[in-house]
């Protein structure tokens, strides 16, 4: 039953790295994402062949099993993309302000001259 | 030239009174309308108004800075801070503008808490305010009686320092933080505050308080 979902899920990462590699050809993603997303479905897959090294790594930072271990490394990372998503969000939500504020006092400008 | 600003969105009801109110007591009304749906441009335009429009809502924060950017462009030298659904009393104008003067100061900010009787809302008073001055200190604003007050004077070195960025209601912040900042001088005067359906409940709150964590991230 595991040898399945290993497949299934190595296949899956297969297909989200070369997803990764076509991106970078693509200049759609810089080096630094293309390798940290590389190393990310490396790691995973690296997990689920090879279970107890997770427990080996949890080990050596305190935490028992290597299953806890994976899921606080996620959701710390999630929680980490959230917080750059939403910094980017704000960081576009000012940019269309400052274009509505530029049109609104261009706008008023064209009345006055004519 | 002394210039009111008022941010509007949605306020056909009662932008129109409000304008013709200030007419008064300044000698400009600019009325930002903050992609309103109904019929606030109209109004506010028939009333006498200089009316800006912003295409898309944008927030309370986002249509004072227009204001302040078209104001720079006049060269205003007063402005006044003035909100369009009638809370303010126009009576506050001339008394405020001339302590003000008096105490050369950069900047004034309407007091709620500074007026003899009591008018405020006690869950305001005892819940709603002690959480948003400690929010304030936390974020670098000089110490006000009442932080979120809408009604404020400008000279024009504040009006050419204070850039806001906040675009929605957390400017209320920014500005005191802007004012310690920039160390400019300022004062607090009475005003009265009609209370209705008016005001920040707990999520709007949470949003101001998310705003000004994310602000110093934002390139």
């Amino acid at each position: 039953m595991l040898l399945i979902f290993q497949i299934l899920f190595s296949l899956f990462s297969l297909t989200a790295i070369a997803a990764v590699i076509h991106r970078k050809h693509e200049n759609l993603l810089g080096i630094r994402g293309a390798l940290f997303w590389i190393v990310f479905w490396v790691a995973a897959d690296s997990v689920v062949w090879w279970p107890h090294g997770a427990t080996l790594l949890a080990n050596q930072v305190g935490i028992g099993r290597g299953s806890d271990f994976v899921v606080y490394i996620a959701l710390a990372l999630i929680f980490f993309v959230l917080f750059r998503l939403h910094i980017k969000i704000e960081s576009m939500n000012r940019d269309i302000t400052q274009i509505v504020r530029q049109e609104a006092l261009d706008t008023q400008k064209d009345i006055v001259k004519h | 030239m002394f210039l009111a600003l008022v941010p509007a969105w949605n306020e056909e009801r009662r932008v129109g009174e409000t304008v013709r109110q200030l007419l008064l007591h300044t000698d400009c009304v600019v009325v930002i309308d903050d992609g309103s749906k109904d019929h606030t441009v109209e109004r506010a335009t028939d009333a006498g108004a200089i009316v800006l429009s912003h295409k898309l809502n944008r927030g309370q924060g986002a249509a004072l800075e227009t204001g302040h950017a078209y104001a720079r462009e006049i060269n205003a030298d007063l402005i006044l801070h003035f909100d369009a659904d009638g809370q303010f009393s126009v009576d506050d104008i001339a008394p405020a503008k001339k302590f003000f003067e008096a105490r050369h100061a950069d900047i004034l900010f309407g007091s709620r808490y500074l007026l003899p009787t009591d008018t405020v809302p006690w869950q305001k008073r005892q819940f709603v305010h002690p959480i948003a001055k400690l929010i304030d200190r936390l974020f670098g604003a000089v110490q006000l009686s009442d932080v979120h007050n809408g009604f404020r004077l400008f000279n024009r070195q504040a009006l050419n320092l204070i850039h806001i960025t906040q675009d929605r209601m957390a400017h209320a912040t920014e500005i005191p933080a802007l004012v310690k900042h920039h160390n400019l001088h300022y004062v607090e005067f009475p005003v009265q505050v009609r209370y209705d359906e008016y005001g920040q409940n707990a999520r709007a709150g949470f949003t101001i308080l998310k705003d000004l964590f994310l602000a110093p991230f934002i390139k």
